[in-house]
Protein backbone atom coordinates (compact mmCIF):
# COMPACT_ATOMS: atom_id res chain seq x y z
CA UNK A 1 0.00 0.00 0.00
CA UNK A 2 1.22 3.35 -1.13
CA UNK A 3 0.68 6.74 0.77
CA UNK A 4 2.61 9.80 0.05
CA UNK A 5 4.50 11.70 3.06
CA UNK A 6 4.56 15.26 2.43
CA UNK A 7 7.70 16.24 4.44
CA UNK A 8 8.03 19.65 6.63
CA UNK A 9 10.66 22.08 4.84
CA UNK A 10 12.88 22.61 8.07
CA UNK A 11 13.10 17.72 7.65
CA UNK A 12 14.14 18.41 4.39
CA UNK A 13 17.24 17.90 4.93
CA UNK A 14 16.55 14.40 6.56
CA UNK A 15 15.40 12.70 3.30
CA UNK A 16 17.61 13.57 0.85
CA UNK A 17 15.60 17.08 0.05
CA UNK A 18 12.78 14.98 -1.07
CA UNK A 19 9.53 17.05 -0.41
CA UNK A 20 7.22 14.19 -0.31
CA UNK A 21 8.11 10.22 0.55
CA UNK A 22 6.53 6.94 -0.85
CA UNK A 23 5.80 4.94 1.90
CA UNK A 24 4.28 1.75 2.58
CA UNK A 25 1.75 1.21 6.01
CA UNK A 26 -1.79 0.89 6.75
CA UNK A 27 -1.96 3.10 9.77
CA UNK A 28 0.00 6.52 10.21
CA UNK A 29 2.33 4.92 13.03
CA UNK A 30 3.23 2.02 10.37
CA UNK A 31 3.68 4.58 7.64
CA UNK A 32 6.27 6.91 10.04
CA UNK A 33 8.08 3.46 10.66
CA UNK A 34 8.78 3.04 6.93
CA UNK A 35 9.80 6.15 6.51
CA UNK A 36 11.74 6.28 9.51
CA UNK A 37 13.17 3.13 7.72
CA UNK A 38 13.97 4.76 5.10
CA UNK A 39 15.45 7.73 6.91
CA UNK A 40 16.41 6.90 10.62
CA UNK A 41 17.91 10.67 10.81
CA UNK A 42 14.18 11.75 10.83
CA UNK A 43 13.24 9.71 13.74
CA UNK A 44 14.31 11.98 16.77
CA UNK A 45 12.45 14.81 14.74
CA UNK A 46 9.25 13.00 14.93
CA UNK A 47 8.79 10.82 18.26
CA UNK A 48 10.43 11.10 21.82
CA UNK A 49 12.79 8.15 23.12
CA UNK A 50 9.57 5.84 24.40
CA UNK A 51 8.43 6.11 20.90
CA UNK A 52 5.55 8.70 21.78
CA UNK A 53 4.98 11.31 18.93
CA UNK A 54 6.01 14.67 19.68
CA UNK A 55 4.01 16.76 21.05
CA UNK A 56 4.38 19.51 18.15
CA UNK A 57 4.43 17.42 15.69
CA UNK A 58 0.75 17.40 13.96
CA UNK A 59 0.23 14.44 10.84
CA UNK A 60 -2.79 15.41 8.88
CA UNK A 61 -4.51 12.48 6.62
CA UNK A 62 -5.32 14.29 3.42
CA UNK A 63 -5.45 17.49 5.05
CA UNK A 64 -7.65 16.24 8.08
CA UNK A 65 -6.21 16.11 11.61
CA UNK A 66 -4.88 12.77 12.63
CA UNK A 67 -5.66 13.48 15.99
CA UNK A 68 -6.73 11.86 18.60
CA UNK A 69 -5.76 8.66 16.97
CA UNK A 70 -2.66 10.05 15.68
CA UNK A 71 -0.75 6.51 15.11
CA UNK A 72 -3.54 4.58 14.71
CA UNK A 73 -5.62 5.98 12.33
CA UNK A 74 -5.82 3.97 9.13
CA UNK A 75 -4.75 4.81 5.74
CA UNK A 76 -5.19 3.96 2.52
CA UNK A 77 -3.15 3.22 -0.70
CA UNK A 78 -3.11 7.38 -2.40
CA UNK A 79 -3.54 9.06 0.64
CA UNK A 80 -1.35 11.79 1.46
CA UNK A 81 0.13 12.33 4.68
CA UNK A 82 1.49 15.83 5.53
CA UNK A 83 4.07 16.05 8.48
CA UNK A 84 3.74 19.45 10.13
CA UNK A 85 5.40 21.22 13.17
CA UNK A 86 3.23 23.73 15.21
CA UNK A 87 5.05 26.95 15.73
CA UNK A 88 4.71 29.46 18.17
CA UNK A 89 6.87 32.69 16.96
CA UNK A 90 5.33 36.01 16.59
CA UNK B 1 -20.50 59.30 11.42
CA UNK B 2 -17.25 59.63 9.70
CA UNK B 3 -15.93 63.15 9.62
CA UNK B 4 -14.61 64.36 6.05
CA UNK B 5 -11.15 63.93 6.68
CA UNK B 6 -12.01 59.96 7.43
CA UNK B 7 -14.65 59.90 4.28
CA UNK B 8 -11.99 61.07 2.27
CA UNK B 9 -9.45 59.01 3.88
CA UNK B 10 -11.08 55.79 3.32
CA UNK B 11 -12.64 56.73 0.23
CA UNK B 12 -11.07 53.93 -1.53
CA UNK B 13 -12.01 51.75 0.63
CA UNK B 14 -15.55 52.36 1.02
CA UNK B 15 -15.79 52.19 -2.79
CA UNK B 16 -16.44 48.05 -2.11
CA UNK B 17 -19.74 46.98 -2.12
CA UNK B 18 -18.99 44.81 1.00
CA UNK B 19 -17.59 47.88 2.87
CA UNK B 20 -19.18 51.25 1.80
CA UNK B 21 -19.97 53.89 4.24
CA UNK B 22 -21.69 51.89 7.09
CA UNK B 23 -19.31 49.22 7.01
CA UNK B 24 -16.35 52.07 7.39
CA UNK B 25 -18.74 53.53 10.22
CA UNK B 26 -18.33 49.81 12.18
CA UNK B 27 -15.06 49.80 11.66
CA UNK B 28 -14.60 52.94 13.29
CA UNK B 29 -16.76 51.63 16.63
CA UNK B 30 -14.62 48.43 16.68
CA UNK B 31 -12.39 48.05 19.46
CA UNK B 32 -9.72 44.92 19.10
CA UNK B 33 -7.06 43.92 21.64
CA UNK B 34 -3.87 43.42 19.76
CA UNK B 35 -1.74 40.94 22.05
CA UNK B 36 2.30 41.62 21.05
CA UNK B 37 3.48 44.33 19.27
CA UNK B 38 6.59 42.10 17.70
CA UNK B 39 6.72 40.85 13.91
CA UNK B 40 2.85 39.94 13.65
CA UNK B 41 1.56 42.95 15.79
CA UNK B 42 3.30 45.61 13.51
CA UNK B 43 1.63 44.18 10.62
CA UNK B 44 -1.46 43.48 11.91
CA UNK B 45 -1.43 47.10 13.78
CA UNK B 46 -0.46 48.80 11.04
CA UNK B 47 -2.85 47.63 8.41
CA UNK B 48 -5.83 47.95 10.81
CA UNK B 49 -4.91 51.50 11.72
CA UNK B 50 -5.08 52.03 7.99
CA UNK B 51 -8.28 50.61 7.53
CA UNK B 52 -9.89 52.59 10.29
CA UNK B 53 -10.29 50.57 13.40
CA UNK B 54 -11.60 52.99 15.83
CA UNK B 55 -9.77 51.87 18.61
CA UNK B 56 -6.55 49.44 19.56
CA UNK B 57 -5.07 48.52 22.62
CA UNK B 58 -2.11 46.97 21.74
CA UNK B 59 0.02 45.14 24.94
CA UNK B 60 3.76 44.73 25.19
CA UNK B 61 5.91 44.86 27.87
CA UNK B 62 9.72 44.44 25.57
CA UNK B 63 11.81 46.81 24.10
CA UNK B 64 13.10 47.31 20.86
CA UNK B 65 16.70 45.59 20.20
CA UNK B 66 18.35 45.79 17.23
CA UNK B 67 18.08 42.22 16.17
CA UNK B 68 14.04 43.04 16.03
CA UNK B 69 14.21 45.54 13.26
CA UNK B 70 14.10 42.62 10.20
CA UNK B 71 10.44 42.54 10.61
CA UNK B 72 8.68 44.29 13.18
CA UNK B 73 8.21 47.36 10.96
CA UNK B 74 6.80 49.70 13.89
CA UNK B 75 10.32 49.96 15.09
CA UNK B 76 13.06 51.84 13.78
CA UNK B 77 17.00 52.23 14.46
CA UNK B 78 16.29 55.45 16.56
CA UNK B 79 13.86 53.31 18.55
CA UNK B 80 16.54 50.85 19.95
CA UNK B 81 16.11 50.46 23.83
CA UNK B 82 12.84 52.21 23.93
CA UNK B 83 9.72 50.36 24.88
CA UNK B 84 8.12 48.48 22.05
CA UNK B 85 4.10 50.44 22.56
CA UNK B 86 6.17 53.61 22.51
CA UNK B 87 7.59 53.16 19.92
CA UNK B 88 4.50 51.88 18.37
CA UNK B 89 1.69 54.01 18.97
CA UNK B 90 3.95 57.08 17.95
CA UNK B 91 3.87 55.20 14.29
CA UNK B 92 0.30 54.14 14.68
CA UNK B 93 -0.66 58.03 15.28
CA UNK B 94 1.35 59.54 12.56
CA UNK B 95 -0.34 56.51 10.06
CA UNK B 96 -3.89 57.60 11.16
CA UNK B 97 -4.67 60.10 13.89
CA UNK B 98 -8.48 59.27 13.90
CA UNK B 99 -7.40 55.84 15.53
CA UNK B 100 -7.41 55.76 19.57
CA UNK B 101 -4.32 53.97 20.47
CA UNK B 102 -4.04 52.39 23.93
CA UNK B 103 -0.72 51.02 23.97
CA UNK B 104 -0.19 49.37 27.01
CA UNK B 105 3.88 48.42 28.02
CA UNK B 106 2.77 45.37 30.66
CA UNK B 107 3.15 41.54 30.50
CA UNK B 108 0.27 40.12 29.93
CA UNK B 109 -0.23 37.72 32.59
CA UNK B 110 -3.33 35.41 33.80
CA UNK B 111 -4.07 38.11 36.60
CA UNK B 112 -3.92 41.00 34.04
CA UNK B 113 -5.31 39.16 30.75
CA UNK B 114 -8.78 39.80 31.11
CA UNK B 115 -8.85 43.65 31.91
CA UNK B 116 -6.48 43.80 28.78
CA UNK B 117 -9.36 42.10 26.69
CA UNK B 118 -12.65 44.45 28.91
CA UNK B 119 -14.69 45.94 26.28
CA UNK B 120 -12.75 44.78 23.33
CA UNK B 121 -14.97 43.53 20.11
CA UNK B 122 -11.82 40.66 19.64
CA UNK B 123 -8.58 40.08 20.26
CA UNK B 124 -5.25 39.31 18.01
CA UNK B 125 -3.37 36.62 18.71
CA UNK B 126 0.37 38.51 17.79
CA UNK B 127 2.09 36.45 20.56
CA UNK B 128 5.71 34.72 20.31
CA UNK B 129 4.84 32.13 22.85
CA UNK B 130 2.25 28.99 23.53
CA UNK B 131 1.51 29.96 27.31
CA UNK B 132 0.24 32.98 26.37
CA UNK B 133 -1.50 31.90 23.56
CA UNK B 134 -3.56 30.02 25.48
CA UNK B 135 -4.23 32.46 28.03
CA UNK B 136 -5.87 34.71 25.37
CA UNK B 137 -7.13 31.75 23.65
CA UNK B 138 -9.53 31.04 27.41
CA UNK B 139 -10.40 34.68 28.13
CA UNK B 140 -11.76 34.77 24.16
CA UNK B 141 -13.88 31.80 25.35
CA UNK B 142 -14.80 33.62 28.63
CA UNK B 143 -15.87 36.79 27.29
CA UNK B 144 -17.12 34.98 24.24
CA UNK B 145 -15.12 37.14 21.28
CA UNK B 146 -13.24 36.18 18.68
CA UNK B 147 -9.33 35.16 18.29
CA UNK B 148 -7.56 35.68 15.58
CA UNK B 149 -4.84 33.54 15.61
CA UNK B 150 -1.06 33.94 14.23
CA UNK B 151 2.08 32.39 14.43
CA UNK B 152 5.64 32.49 12.33
CA UNK B 153 8.58 30.42 11.86
CA UNK B 154 11.16 31.27 9.38
CA UNK B 155 9.87 31.11 5.97
CA UNK B 156 6.36 29.04 7.43
CA UNK B 157 2.94 31.05 8.75
CA UNK B 158 0.16 30.01 10.21
CA UNK B 159 -3.17 31.52 10.56
CA UNK B 160 -6.68 30.66 11.85
CA UNK B 161 -9.66 32.25 13.28
CA UNK B 162 -10.96 31.13 16.44
CA UNK B 163 -15.21 31.54 16.70
CA UNK B 164 -15.39 30.23 20.62
CA UNK B 165 -17.80 27.36 20.67
CA UNK B 166 -18.16 27.60 17.54
CA UNK B 167 -15.00 26.44 15.52
CA UNK B 168 -12.16 24.32 17.02
CA UNK B 169 -10.18 26.62 19.67
CA UNK B 170 -6.68 27.30 19.83
CA UNK B 171 -6.15 23.98 22.79
CA UNK B 172 -8.20 21.50 20.16
CA UNK B 173 -5.59 22.34 17.54
CA UNK B 174 -2.54 22.76 20.01
CA UNK B 175 -0.78 20.64 21.94
CA UNK B 176 3.02 21.89 22.13
CA UNK B 177 5.36 23.98 20.12
CA UNK B 178 8.62 23.50 18.87
CA UNK B 179 11.01 23.89 21.80
CA UNK B 180 13.26 26.89 21.75
CA UNK B 181 13.28 30.70 23.25
CA UNK B 182 14.77 32.46 19.26
CA UNK B 183 13.35 31.19 16.42
CA UNK B 184 14.41 31.94 12.83
CA UNK B 185 12.11 34.67 10.63
CA UNK B 186 12.18 36.49 7.74
CA UNK B 187 9.87 40.00 7.68
CA UNK B 188 8.18 39.13 5.06
CA UNK B 189 6.53 36.10 6.58
CA UNK B 190 4.92 38.11 9.40
CA UNK B 191 4.14 40.78 7.17
CA UNK B 192 2.02 38.03 4.67
CA UNK B 193 0.38 36.37 8.24
CA UNK B 194 -0.14 39.76 9.50
CA UNK B 195 -1.90 40.56 7.06
CA UNK B 196 -4.19 37.81 6.77
CA UNK B 197 -5.27 38.52 10.40
CA UNK B 198 -5.39 41.81 9.86
CA UNK B 199 -8.34 40.57 6.87
CA UNK B 200 -10.06 38.10 9.25
CA UNK B 201 -10.51 40.58 11.68
CA UNK B 202 -12.23 43.49 8.83
CA UNK B 203 -14.67 40.72 7.23
CA UNK B 204 -15.62 39.88 11.04
CA UNK B 205 -16.02 42.90 11.84
CA UNK B 206 -18.27 43.49 8.80
CA UNK B 207 -19.50 39.97 8.66
CA UNK B 208 -18.71 39.52 5.27
CA UNK B 209 -16.58 36.79 3.32
CA UNK B 210 -15.72 33.11 4.28
CA UNK B 211 -14.12 33.65 7.94
CA UNK B 212 -11.21 31.40 8.19
CA UNK B 213 -12.91 29.02 10.35
CA UNK B 214 -12.51 25.43 10.79
CA UNK B 215 -9.13 25.38 8.62
CA UNK B 216 -5.64 25.82 9.51
CA UNK B 217 -4.09 27.78 6.62
CA UNK B 218 -0.15 27.12 6.64
CA UNK B 219 1.82 29.73 4.30
CA UNK B 220 5.35 28.04 2.99
CA UNK B 221 7.21 30.98 1.33
CA UNK B 222 10.03 29.14 0.03
CA UNK B 223 7.66 26.72 -1.92
CA UNK B 224 5.23 29.71 -2.30
CA UNK B 225 1.92 27.24 -1.30
CA UNK B 226 -0.67 28.17 1.16
CA UNK B 227 -2.12 24.93 2.31
CA UNK B 228 -5.47 24.26 3.96
CA UNK B 229 -5.94 21.79 7.03
CA UNK B 230 -8.99 21.32 8.41
CA UNK B 231 -9.47 21.71 11.63
CA UNK B 232 -12.17 20.12 14.38
CA UNK B 233 -13.61 20.83 17.72
CA UNK B 234 -12.30 18.55 20.41
CA UNK B 235 -15.05 17.71 22.67
CA UNK B 236 -12.03 16.30 25.32
CA UNK B 237 -11.27 20.01 24.93
CA UNK B 238 -9.40 21.30 28.09
CA UNK B 239 -10.51 24.78 27.57
CA UNK B 240 -13.64 24.54 25.20
CA UNK B 241 -14.83 20.73 25.28
CA UNK B 242 -17.18 18.85 28.07
CA UNK B 243 -14.60 19.15 30.72
CA UNK B 244 -13.41 22.94 30.52
CA UNK B 245 -11.07 23.25 33.66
Amino acid sequence: MSVGINIHQSLRHLTNGKAIVEVDGNTVGSCLNNLVQQFPGIKPKLFDEKGKLLNYVDIYVNLESSYPKELAMPVKDGDKLSVTLIIAGG
Amino acid sequence: MLTRDETERYSRQTMIVEIGKEGQEKLKKTRVFIAGAGGLGSSVAIYLTAAGIGNIRIVDHDTVELSNLNRQVLHWDRDIGNKKIVSAKGKLKRLNHNVKIDAIGERITENNISQFAANCDLIVDAMDNLPIRYLLNKVALEKNIPLFHGAVYGFEGRVMTIIPYKTACLRCVYRGVMPGDKFPVIGTTPAVIGSIQATEVIKYVLGIGELLTGRLLIYNGLDMQFTEFKTKKDPQCEHCGEKRL
